[in-house]
């Protein structure tokens, strides 16, 4: 059941992840590729466009004062 | 947990060929696969490994340590967004409102003359010491024009004049880093670099002749139609770059101030002047 030893044993939620997708090791890699893109598209068009406002690294503008 | 079957009860299964078995979720799925596993098992059996079900602890305490390293994950993940993407995206912007800005110019020749398109922009800034070819000029310096990857005039809280009035301050904000990052390279400028700011008729050249590196973001002074801290004291056309400093903070402001040199008249094949030659 456990393709990829350093997995053995531990678990945590990515370790709950990887053992709940489906296939082999090769396939659960790509999901998991696939997941990984997946988030990062959600974080660059969505998340971080929206809460970059919110923090204080780049309010160049006065009147945002 | 499946896994306390697996792991406590089921070494000696484990060996005995069966292991996947033990496990509910893949039974009918791994069928092909199985084979595969139960060879790759044969050959790394000899050493026992045997599955410890985690205590509730070492699970809370697994799953928080990969919460902290998804979270530095996502930190780092909005440095490259800040510092790159930002500026992928408003480059792109900015291309396709400076090319439709000029269309509109090539467009209007030899008619009669039009107003200032203040929508599109009014202009390019050619700052050669700065090295990042034209920055499109916009009317305003809200969050939303600025991220476009443009310069912008300012309208609040010191009404800027525009480069044609007879006397007045042009004064200019954009980013230092991010979302274009277009005064990235202000440091560069030293006194008497030229500043060229290009419209539809006219090159406008302004020659730096003051430099503030560090201000509060509240010294709105500095955009003063005569702006007293660059020592001078008379109405004239003066040109303000203002952006934030030291680079990727917003802390300060850095603040270059030109005085118009010469008007050119743009030719027919838009032959920029000497200083950009």
């Amino acid at each position: 059941m456990i393709p990829v030893p350093w997995c053995d044993g531990r678990d945590g939620m990515y370790g709950w992840i990887w053992r709940h997708l489906p296939g082999n090791a090769w396939v659960r890699a790509l999901i998991s590729l696939v997941l990984v893109l997946a988030v990062v598209y959600v974080l660059f068009q969505y998340v971080f466009p929206w809460a970059e406002p919110l923090l204080p690294f780049n309010d160049v503008t006065v009147d945002d004062q | 947990m499946t896994h306390g079957t697996d792991g406590t009860g089921g070494g000696g299964a484990d060996r005995a060929g069966r292991p996947d078995e033990a496990h509910g979720t893949h039974d009918g799925a791994d069928a092909v696969t199985a084979t595969t596993e139960d060879d790759a098992r044969t050959e790394e059996a000899a050493p026992a490994r045997r599955r410890r079900a985690m205590g509730p602890v070492a699970t809370a305490v697994a799953v928080f340590g990969e919460l902290l390293i998804t979270a530095g994950l996502v930190l780092g993940l909005f440095v490259v967004y800040s510092l790159w993407w930002t500026n992928v995206i408003a480059d792109r912007e900015a291309d396709r409102q400076g090319d439709r800005v000029r269309d509109n110019w090539a467009q209007d020749d030899g008619r009669d003359p039009v107003g200032l398109d203040t929508k599109d922009g009014i202009g390019f800034l050619h700052v050669p010491a700065m090295g990042n070819g034209e920055v499109l000029v916009k009317k305003g310096t809200s969050t939303k024009i600025l991220n476009g990857g443009v310069a912008g005039y300012y309208t609040d809280p010191v009404k800027s004049a525009l480069p044609e009035d007879e006397k007045g301050n042009f004064s200019l904000a954009a980013h230092r880093d991010g979302h274009g990052a277009k005064f990235h390279g202000i440091d560069k400028l030293r006194k008497g670099d030229p500043i060229v700011f290009e419209t539809k008729d006219e090159w406008y050249v302004y020659k730096v002749y003051d430099i503030l590196p560090e201000t509060s973001k509240y010294n709105v002074d500095v955009l003063d139609a005569v702006p007293k801290e660059s020592g001078r004291r008379k109405a004239g056309r003066y040109i303000t770059l203002t952006t934030c400093t030291p680079v990727f903070t917003s802390r300060y402001r850095y603040v270059v101030w030109g005085e118009l040199e010469r008007v050119e008249k743009v030719d027919a094949e838009r032959t920029p002047p000497k200083e950009l030659r």
